[in-house]
């Protein structure tokens, strides 16, 4: 509400302001001026969010206004700034300007929106999440207890432990029965599974689909016998913590990738606005 | 065997707690990029700085005449030693072109800068808002005598007075006696039968070289026969030949040229005096005419010394002498006689029926008044007939079909202005500038020029 109040106000002032200049607004008038000034201030209370960050121990107001300052405060700098330079780039400097903060407010704003939406459906998708970071090693750690599991399934010398003793005949077939049986399943791990384990960001997987994977699955078990259903029960939770990892880290990009844009270039800007500031004074 | 069942321990215990040491690849682009970004956008500046490049901090593009400055900032923002700023200054401006004051009476002198604004593109940069002349105008105040010129004016469609011409009581204070009514009908009896007046048969701008339909048939700027030079030839021995420049741009057709007799009268008008001669007398003074006409007697009697002898008057007055049968006069007395009447004829008729001639009792010649014509009617705004000349004159000359009188001026009130010159987007130019100038350039001091050609092309 405050801010929009600022907003109403600013352009009650701009619009008169703007209609009875002799030349158009500009930025070097008084009133252009005050929106220069007004502008800067938000723009650099909203950088200065960045080192409220860094040194969060100072606790500097509580982390939530400074994040509404930033985002609310940061929005307004744009009309400021526009008014400030009467809707005009002017020369390259200022042009790159208002190009930069343009950018940085329309990245802003698209980040809020994913950071409004988006951890919703990590909460109600990804009951598995792990730190960010940290995926990696937890899809190693995926990896080895699937291959001691395969490794488990694969092994005979269990199966001829439980052979009819002094029967090597039997044993031989109770082994050769064995592997026939989880023969499918072995083969879905090397050629499906385990490079999906390995690769998971490539798109032409068939498990990279989710609801393929399911059938896919369903599929499997189907052609199993009944000792080794548990076997493809547990492969597949790992399938499923593995694919939750992807799309943790799907999602976590989409929630922090736009501000490899927006973070540069506001620093560029804070900078670049500094510069302006100077030297048009100076002219 | 189904797997352990997962629960946040166990999921938490998968984390290698040392994680926070190494920073994360996307993490650390981000500081990279947040370093390498701001230092590129740095180099920018200082490598600009380091060139002398000061265009980037242009606020905006020149305008059309002074692009050819764009990479010469100095040449307006003069720097001086000591001093962080560089602004504009009038001086700067005044290295290249003068700019006079207005008027002498003004309280105060704006900045070139405040009127004329810089770096907006402008294609012309006289074009100046309204504002910048009725900070002033649309609340005069003066130093010293107050101001002969209206003290409100805020908008040429607002509160701009009447054109001062036209005000109440204003009379044209030309002499010749012209009743245009009567010239633009139709059927009027011309040289050759009846004609229809148009009217650039009068009124033309002194560079027109199109034969004139009633003139004498001379070339526009000659001079007559007796050596006087037509007034409507001003301008003309100092005008660039019109084929380099297009119609428009030739100021000397922005007014008419006040018509002359030769050029626009002669034709229906003759100015005969006498049924003897085909020819008129000279279209000059008093004193030709009668040189004129003595000359023409004189040259004739001695081939016609019959007309010497006159038959005498048959009015028999009671208790006169009766009068001689045949009078007979010497060559003077008869030369003297023919003038006499021819005078008598063209003071009384001729060169009345357009002229104001004041016959005073003694005198010998009557003395014809100026025609005071006045070439223009503006005193302190411009206009340009070349501008207008897509539309019809009775268009704007509204009364001229109408008026009887000489005293009538036929000067387009501002009403006849507006219909064209107001103030929406789909409208002729209306603001101050387009009549108006604000620098009095009768007191233009001429400028030196001091750019070499290297200077104003070299680019940063």
């Amino acid at each position: 509400m405050a801010s929009l109040l600022i907003l109403g106000a600013a352009v009650a002032v701009y619009v008169p302001y703007a209609a009875v200049s002799p030349s158009g607004p500009s930025g070097g008038t008084a009133i252009g001026l005050t929106f220069g000034i007004i502008g800067s201030a938000f723009m650099l209370f909203a950088g200065l969010l960045a080192g409220r960050k860094k040194v969060a121990i100072w606790r500097l107001g509580r982390a939530q206004t400074w994040m509404r300052g930033h985002l609310w405060l940061g929005l307004l700098s744009l009309p400021m700034i526009l008014f400030h330079a009467g809707f005009r780039g002017g020369g390259a400097l200022t042009t790159a300007l208002l190009a930069l903060i343009v950018i940085v407010v329309a990245s802003g704003i698209f980040g809020a929106a994913l950071q409004h939406f988006v951890p919703d459906v990590m909460t109600a998708e990804l009951p598995f999440e792990t730190v960010f970071e940290q995926i990696d090693h937890v899809r190693g750690q995926l990896i080895a207890e699937a291959d001691e599991l395969m490794a488990r399934a694969s092994a005979p010398v269990n199966l001829v432990a439980t052979a009819p003793s002094g029967d090597l005949a039997a044993t031989a077939d109770t082994v050769l029965a064995a592997e026939d049986a989880i023969a499918p399943l072995r083969d879905f791990y090397s050629r499906e599974m385990r490079p999906y384990l390995l690769e998971p960001r490539k798109k032409e997987h068939s498990l990279a689909d989710a609801a393929k994977a399911d059938g896919i699955f369903k599929e499997l078990r189907r052609l199993l016998p009944d000792e080794a259903q548990d076997m493809a029960r547990n492969l597949e939770e790992i399938f499923e913590e593995a694919r939750q990892l992807r799309r943790q880290e799907t999602l976590h990009h989409l929630l922090h990738d736009w501000l490899m844009l927006h973070v540069p270039l506001s620093f560029a800007l804070l900078l670049l606005g500094a510069v302006h500031a100077v030297m048009a004074l100076r002219y | 065997m189904p797997r352990a069942k997962l629960t946040t321990k166990k999921l938490a215990q998968r984390i290698d707690l040392n994680y926070f040491k190494r920073p994360h690849p996307l993490r650390r682009w981000r500081t990279i990029l947040s370093i390498a970004v701001p230092a590129v956008a740095l180099l920018f500046v200082a490598r600009a700085a380091l060139r002398g490049n000061e265009r980037v901090y242009s606020s905006g593009k020149m305008s059309a005449s002074h692009a050819v400055l764009t990479a010469r900032c100095a040449e307006c923002h003069v720097k001086e030693a000591g001093v962080f700023t560089s602004r504009a200054t009038d001086s700067a401006c005044r290295a290249c072109h003068d700019g006079p004051i207005h008027h002498a009476n003004q309280t105060f002198t704006p900045n070139c800068s405040s009127c004329h604004i810089e770096h907006r593109g402008h294609k012309r940069l006289a074009a100046t808002a309204d504002a910048d002349c009725t900070q002033c105008h649309a609340n005069l105040r003066t130093t010293g005598m107050p101001s002969q010129f209206n003290l409100q004016i805020d908008s040429f469609g607002g509160s701009h007075p009447e054109f001062a011409a036209l005000r109440v009581g204003s009379v044209d204070p030309g002499t010749i006696k012209l009743n245009h009514a009567v010239h633009l009908k139709a059927n009027l009896r011309g040289p050759n039968g009846p004609v229809q007046l148009d009217c650039d048969d009068c009124h033309r701008p002194p560079t027109s070289t199109a034969p004139w339909r009633f003139g004498s048939g001379q070339a526009a700027g000659t001079t007559g026969a007796t050596g006087a030079r037509d007034s409507g030839s001003v301008g003309n021995s100092i005008v660039t030949p019109r084929k380099f420049y297009p119609p428009s741009q030739v100021l000397a057709r922005a007014y008419m040229a006040p018509s002359t007799y030769a050029n626009t009268c002669i034709g229906c008008h003759p100015l005969q005096f006498d049924k003897r001669f085909q020819e008129s007398v000279p279209h000059d003074t008093p004193q030709i005419v009668h040189a004129f006409l003595v000359q023409k007697f004189q040259q004739y009697i001695p081939g016609h010394p019959e007309e010497l002898r006159v038959a005498g008057s048959m009015r028999i007055l009671p208790q006169q002498p009766l009068p001689p049968a045949v009078r007979v006069f010497t060559p003077q007395q008869w030369v003297a006689e023919r003038v006499a009447e021819s005078e008598e004829l063209l003071w009384r008729k001729t060169c009345a029926q357009c002229h104001l001639l004041n016959i005073s009792a003694g005198a010998a010649l009557p003395v014809v008044a100026k025609s005071n014509i006045t070439p223009r009617w503006f005193a302190h705004a411009i206009f340009n007939h070349e501008d207008h000349r897509f539309v019809k004159c009775l268009e704007c000359h509204t009364r001229a079909a109408k008026s009887q009188e000489t005293s009538d001026i036929l000067l387009p009130g501002i009403q006849v202005c507006l219909e064209c010159h107001h103030s929406s987007r789909e409208s002729a130019e209306s603001r101050c500038f387009e009549c108006h100038t604000y620098h009095d350039w009768s007191k233009e001091k001429p400028v030196k020029g001091n750019l070499t050609l290297s200077q104003s092309l070299r680019r940063n």
